[in-house]
């Protein structure tokens, strides 16, 4: 009796041991079992399928400009349209690739929608989330750019309207005088700089309108929008010159500056002016945009239209993206 | 017949004692791995993403009403209270120096004076006080030693500074590194979360954010144990900073923190070190009699006595105690 009592416990002990042993012997996490790793990806199951089955590759030259979302069975895409400018083919997560025929563009939402072209009646098109009633701190999933894997992470954050953004040419103003208005620095690559304009110019007229302070210069840029043109007259050494320039965002421009901007890599172009949006970090590039995103039942609760930074998405919700849809598609 | 029976007696005790220790042993393995979702090695369903996403809202409220946003002169960052009068924990990267006002700001927008206490640069762990007498809303702290890797965490921050529009951000993520003064998670941050604080699913403070590079799972914290273990000093006196230790003493060993304690992984040649005979794989226990808990205490300890100072350590090698006395040397230049 005593000699099984003791093999027994000698057993269990070993057992204990194994089992603290097996949870402590490496000095990292390994990759499958981080928050992104395999092992929690296949814990979002049919969510996951549901993912890889309603997200296509939009491609032009076999290059990834952005994702899209499959809305109907017939092949109907929706996409952020400021990023699949030139989209020619969608590529699905079995591999077929259809060409694509633009359909509809609404600037408001950023949102474009393309037919695939088929015969097919058979695409996996997503379930919008139903009710609109704001989702709190909830997992959220979305396909990867290979459509073999998924990203998930959290939402957070207020749903919140994001407010327009002006144009900006990415240049500092400095002291007001009798020759103009001196630019003391020009953000490299920004706008100015594209276009010719150098630190130590004086600015005089913008759009053939004399400026003499510096208010007057934000506010005739700042009135246009990111992509418009300005003709900006400067004093250049005692000569006059004259440039086109072909306004900035502001978040792009200065962010250049910014340390957080070099650590996030590449962002949206267009990522203000949203009606409503959600926040989440899905770790995604910006080429990743225009796909849907998902909850745990495998809804889709919007669409990813702005990569913010390294930790931020902008999504537009199902609610705002819904009616939007229902009228492209019955005004086809 | 009567010593038989003694022992008939005495082996049905045995066979009860041996299922009440089975018992317990079931019990106690239960209790280790049990079947709360988060305590997993991995989700395996989506019961179990339900279950830690619960669980997250229902430690979020308690978690986020300690939460500041620290606005100093030169830039914004965040912080985590975690006592009643006030005493504020975030990165020393933030404070920047000692004796420095601020102004801290609550979850609800309301500004509140601080002052910056001490800190160090080498584990980046800081603190500052609100100079306001009042009653404030703080979190707890987890024991040093509580965290392991693969614990899930969530993080809470003011990225950017405080946005009453966007309100505070969470992210989850797992413990994936913790080691000396550096904790590493993919719970993911971005600048202006630096000092912001990192949760256990207990609801415990385990660090404070620290740093990142461009990797989405290179995010750095500074594990609580770092403060628990130079509370006194971070609390009362400067912020320790390179420059500042540039002058003090040198020692001369490259250290680690392993589970038996701090081991000595390099003796550097004619070094104090070196020449009091430390040599490699011994475990480092006392310096002046004073307890060391963690490397950075040890370096701390060091570097705040000055070059031909003596000092005595204790040592373990190979499992005995032994003392060494040394004259501390000067810091190299390069030494970071």
């Amino acid at each position: 009796m005593k000699k099984i009592f003791s093999l027994l416990s000698s057993i269990i002990l070993f057992w204990v041991c194994a089992d603290a042993d097996s949870n402590n012997t490496s000095d990292i996490l390994s990759k499958e079992y981080r928050l992104n790793g395999i092992y929690t990806q296949n814990a979002f199951g049919l969510a996951k399928e549901k993912a890889l089955h309603s997200t296509v590759r939009l491609t032009r030259n076999d290059k990834l400009i952005a994702m899209g979302t499959i809305v109907s069975p017939d092949g109907l895409i929706l996409t952020k349209a400021s990023s699949c400018v030139g989209a020619r083919e969608a590529t699905l997560s079995s591999g077929d690739r259809f060409n694509l025929r633009i359909k509809k563009r609404n600037e408001d939402l950023d949102l474009a929608l393309y037919q695939m072209i088929s015969d097919r009646k058979d695409f996996q098109p997503i379930t919008w989330k139903d009710d609109n009633a704001s989702i709190g701190v909830s997992w959220v999933l979305s396909a990867f750019t290979e459509l073999n894997e998924i990203r998930v992470g959290i939402t957070s954050g207020k749903q919140r309207k994001i407010g327009r953004e002006g144009g900006v040419m990415g240049v500092m103003l400095g002291s007001e005088g009798p020759s103009g208005i001196l630019i003391t620095e020009v953000v490299p690559q920004a706008a100015a700089d594209k276009a010719g304009v150098r630190a130590g110019d004086f600015v005089q007229k913008i759009d053939g309108r004399s400026v003499k302070k510096r208010e007057q210069v934000v506010n005739i840029v700042g009135k246009k929008d990111p992509g418009d043109v300005v003709v900006i007259k400067v004093l250049r050494k005692e000569v006059d010159k004259e440039f086109k320039i072909t306004l900035g965002h502001r978040s792009v421009t200065f962010d250049m500056f910014n340390r957080n901007m070099q650590m996030s890599g590449p962002v949206s172009k267009r990522k203000d002016n949203f009606p409503l949006i959600l926040q989440h970090d899905l770790p995604l590039p910006k080429e990743a945009m225009g796909g849907p995103i998902f909850n745990l039942e495998g809804e889709c609760v919007g669409i990813n239209i702005a990569r913010v930074d390294r930790v931020t998405v902008f999504t537009l919700p199902a609610e705002i993206i819904k009616q939007k849809v229902d009228s492209f598609i019955s005004n086809q | 017949m009567f010593a038989k029976l003694v022992f008939s007696q005495l082996d049905k005790l045995m066979v009860i004692r041996l299922i009440f220790f089975l018992l317990s042993m079931v019990a106690g393995y239960a209790d280790i791995s049990d079947d709360k979702s988060w305590h997993k090695r991995v989700p395996e369903k989506i019961n179990d993403l339900i279950a830690i996403q619960d669980r997250l809202r229902n430690l979020l409220p308690d978690a986020q009403k300690a939460l500041v946003s620290i606005e100093a002169s030169d830039g914004a960052g965040s912080g985590i209270i975690v006592s009643e009068e006030g005493l504020v924990l975030t990165a020393a990267h933030v404070i920047g120096s000692t004796g420095k006002k601020m102004f801290v700001r609550l979850p609800d927008g309301k500004r509140l004076p601080a002052i910056s206490l001490g800190g160090s640069e080498i584990s980046d762990a800081g603190m500052l006080k609100i100079t306001k007498k009042g009653k404030w809303p703080f979190v707890k702290m987890a024991d040093s030693g509580t965290s392991k890797i693969g614990d899930w965490c969530f993080g809470l921050g003011h990225p950017g500074g405080f946005d009453k529009e966007r309100g505070i951000v969470v992210r989850i993520g797992r413990v994936i590194a913790n080691k000396d003064e550096t904790m590493q998670t993919d719970s993911r941050l971005l600048g202006g979360d630096s000092g912001g604080p990192l949760f256990d699913f207990d609801g415990n403070l385990i660090a404070i954010h620290s740093r990142v590079s461009q990797l989405p799972d290179q995010n750095f914290h500074v594990p609580i144990d770092c403060f628990h273990a130079n509370w006194e000093f971070f609390k009362n006196k400067p912020v320790i900073t390179y420059e500042k230790m540039q002058g003090g003493g040198f020692f001369g060993v490259a250290c680690e923190e392993i589970e038996k304690g701090l081991i000595v992984r390099e003796v550097i040649p004619e070094t104090a070190a070196y020449k009091a005979g430390v040599q490699s794989d011994d475990l480092l226990l006392e310096i002046n009699n004073e307890r060391i808990n963690s490397r950075e205490e040890f370096i701390i300890l060091v570097s705040s006595l000055k070059p031909g100072d003596e000092v005595k350590i204790l040592l373990d090698r190979n499992g005995s105690e032994l003392s060494v006395k040394a004259s501390l040397g000067t810091r190299p230049k390069s030494e970071k």
